[in-house]
């Protein structure tokens, strides 16, 4: 089975969704290559249930949208899914989401488009060049495939192409630790006041030798849906023993085995401990932990976490990233590092852009950045941004035209 | 029993451990929780406590009230030290 697209987008997260639908809005024939069985990544299949990175760090009362174009729609049927508008973090906005309503709105997304083929429970395992265009391989539960296309968008999250193509790709040494977040339903009520005492409940769990150290990564929040509930682990990755790698089938086991042992134990104590918990239950677990951090491109320029500090902006920007560096290190919660003047930076073209080919764009959390600017430009709402960014820039790029930050700001503008 | 624990003290202990990043002339009478204390850096907290001032605070201590400044917080340390 060979197809042959126009533009081929590898990973369906929000990226991978932004791109695929941005370019197939432009008229090309784009496919989309997504290895579970609904799109949404980190915020669907890792159920991480906020979206950062969508407003302007501001102390206005009102949140702003950041970027238009993509970010602003997501973020518009997101608040019609859910009835929930942004809420106020210390000095940040966020807006709540639902991985289910995510799912189904990225359903009603690309089945918009005619132009635009979803294939799910694919896997992809090889790319290469070929008289001037892409070969993709893929695997589908033992049948293999070939897609062929004029440009590619590298949306995996984990840069995942860069060594099949011979691209400068790097991993930093230490990496941002996980997040695993799971489903709890059967919570009698949830009160905020109740955090408090819940945590010193674990700690007490810990004392007695019930619970492991590592549910001090731990917290809650409400989904925004009745009885329901999402707690929130930051593993250190390390519990099997070895070094935390991403990338490594081995070590990425232990951590869902791991995410799984402390979240069960965790609700099996607070039924003992709480009586609001005592029918309290584990409703659902993610199809994968969520990395916030792999592989990540080395492209035509890498944007730092000093230009994120003084936000910093370029001719050839595509969008403006928003959330401040918040770098997860270890698992004890959050070391913030805000831009000055709570300035917005922005995201050149440059970092979507690879060298050698320039029929192939990257979007999303791989870009090439450094390791400090990765922990603002992460975050889903300005991977809705880049993904558009770099759905446009393959349109253009497929149909003869050279990719400019202004026409492509225009589009999305419109 | 050693010395009082005062809102300074906490103040420096909360830094050291980075348990919660505060800014310069951040006073005892200040709102933590304004300042980013949640319930992950509260457990965080029930633990460094334990190994720098020998206390184990409960649940049942962990109140806003107990937890809002660094002087209420010295004050309860400084109660379960007694």
């Amino acid at each position: 089975m060979i197809r042959d697209v126009d533009v081929a987008v590898i990973g369906g997260g929000s990226a991978g969704l932004a791109a695929a639908v941005m370019a197939s809005r432009q008229g090309a024939r784009v496919m989309l290559l997504e290895r579970q069985g609904f799109l949404g990544g980190m915020g669907t299949a890792s159920l991480v249930h906020t979206f950062c990175g969508l407003y302007l760090l501001s102390s206005a009362p009102d949140a702003e949208m950041a970027n238009p174009g993509f970010p602003s729609e997501m973020a518009g049927r997101m608040i019609a899914a859910t009835g929930l508008g942004p809420i106020r973090m210390g000095r940040l906005d966020v807006l709540p989401q639902h991985p289910a309503d995510f799912v189904r709105i990225a359903d009603e997304l690309v089945k918009a488009e005619s132009s635009l083929t979803v294939q799910w429970h694919t896997e992809v395992v090889g790319v290469r060049k070929n008289e001037g265009r892409w070969e993709i391989d893929w695997s589908c539960r033992g049948s293999l495939g070939k897609t062929l296309s004029t440009v590619i968008v590298d949306a995996s999250g984990d840069a995942v192409t860069a060594p099949w193509i011979g691209a400068a790709h790097e991993v930093a040494p230490r990496l941002q630790r996980p997040a695993y977040v799971f489903g709890i339903q059967g919570v009698r009520s949830f009160p905020d006041e109740r955090r408090l005492q819940l945590a010193g409940m674990l700690v007490e769990g810990i004392r007695a030798g019930v619970l492991s150290k590592a549910a001090l990564g731990l917290s809650f929040r409400p989904s925004g849906r009745p009885g329901e509930l999402f707690g929130t682990l930051d593993l250190a990755g390390e519990e099997s023993g070895s070094i935390y790698d991403p990338l490594d089938p081995v070590g990425l086991s232990a951590l869902e085995a791991e995410g799984r042992r402390v979240a069960s134990g965790v609700v099996a104590c607070l039924r003992e401990m709480d009586p609001e918990w005592r029918a309290a239950f584990v409703s659902q677990w993610p199809a994968r932990a969520g990395i916030r951090e792999s592989r990540r491109w080395v492209g035509r320029v890498c944007l730092t976490g000093a230009q994120i500090e003084a936000g910093s902006r370029f001719e050839d920007e595509i969008a403006l990233a928003t959330w401040p560096m918040e770098l997860r290190e270890n698992t004890r919660g959050p070391k913030w590092r805000f831009p000055v003047e709570d300035r917005p930076t922005g995201i050149p073209l440059d970092c979507l852009r690879i060298p050698d080919h320039d029929d192939f764009f990257v979007a999303g959390r791989c870009i090439s950045v450094d390791h400090e600017a990765q922990a603002s430009i992460r975050v889903m709402g300005t991977c809705f941004s880049t993904g558009q960014a770099a759905g446009l820039a393959a349109a253009m790029k497929a149909g003869g035209g050279e990719p400019t930050a202004s026409s492509m700001r225009r589009i999305a503008g419109s | 029993m050693s010395e009082k624990v005062d809102g300074i003290t906490v103040i420096g202990w909360l830094r050291s451990e980075e348990i919660l990043m505060l800014e310069e002339g951040f006073s005892v009478q200040d709102d933590l929780f304004l300042a980013g204390l949640d319930s992950m850096a509260v457990m965080q907290l029930v633990v460094a406590a334990e190994e720098r001032f020998g206390v184990q605070l409960q649940a049942v201590d962990l109140t806003k009230e107990n937890l809002g400044t660094a002087e209420s917080l010295a004050a309860l340390i400084d109660e379960h030290r007694a």
